[in-house]
């Protein structure tokens, strides 16, 4: 009869080494931009009546 | 769950993002009470130039309101009522507008007044004239031949 391999002491190797820096690099990049004309339009609103 | 500690990062700063840019448009709409400028006041665009306020357009002192004064215009092809009209600097200022014909724009060039006018609605908007100067009304919105030729004049004077 075939074994069940619930048991095993086997773990999941997971990747961490692979580097996200140019990923957050752009995502923030791209993020100060959309805050920085949201703000500015904003400002705009604000000042005028 | 298993997470990158920078994507983790990216996730908290657009989140954040998003609460905040929602949290600025509750603000102004729940507690600042902004809405759009036409709130389903309705009238007969058939009779508009001899029911109230629209048989007299202009500036108009009120009492007893949360504003000063009512600025009424009533927008046609191809021209607005008053086509010039003078405010006081410093005024707060009830600007209700509607239109006899078509659908047109009612924009007051490098101010926050920007509203449609739909045949059958009124749009309203309330600010203070605190800036000194000429401003001027243009449609923005195509509503035939003469269009581009639509315009009229607020002048905030001391």
């Amino acid at each position: 009869m075939a074994k069940t391999e619930l048991n095993t002491k086997q773990k999941t190797e997971i990747d961490d080494r692979s580097s996200l820096k140019g990923t957050l690099a752009s995502v923030f990049f791209l993020g100060i931009f959309i805050i920085v004309t949201w703000v500015s339009v904003y400002y705009l609103f604000v000042d005028r009546f | 769950m298993h997470m990158h500690k920078l994507e983790r990062i990216w996730l908290i700063f657009g989140t954040s993002c998003l609460v905040i840019f929602l949290t600025v448009i509750g603000v102004s709409a729940f507690y600042l009470g902004n809405k759009p400028p036409s709130c389903l006041t309705t009238v007969n665009p058939e009779t508009v130039g001899q029911e109230k306020p629209f048989n007299e357009p202009g500036l108009h002192k009120v009492d007893g309101k949360d504003w000063e004064y009512e600025l009424v215009f009533v927008a046609s092809t191809f021209s607005y009522s008053p086509a010039q009209v003078e405010v006081p600097l410093g005024a707060k200022v009830k600007v209700i507008a509607t239109t006899k014909d078509v659908i047109h724009g009612f924009e007051v060039a490098g101010t926050n007044i920007n509203m449609m006018l739909e045949p059958g609605y009124i749009s309203e908007y309330t600010t203070t004239f605190n800036k000194a100067g000429e401003y001027l009304i243009v449609c923005n919105e195509y509503c035939g031949a003469g269009h581009h030729l639509m315009y009229s004049k607020i002048e905030v004077v001391k």
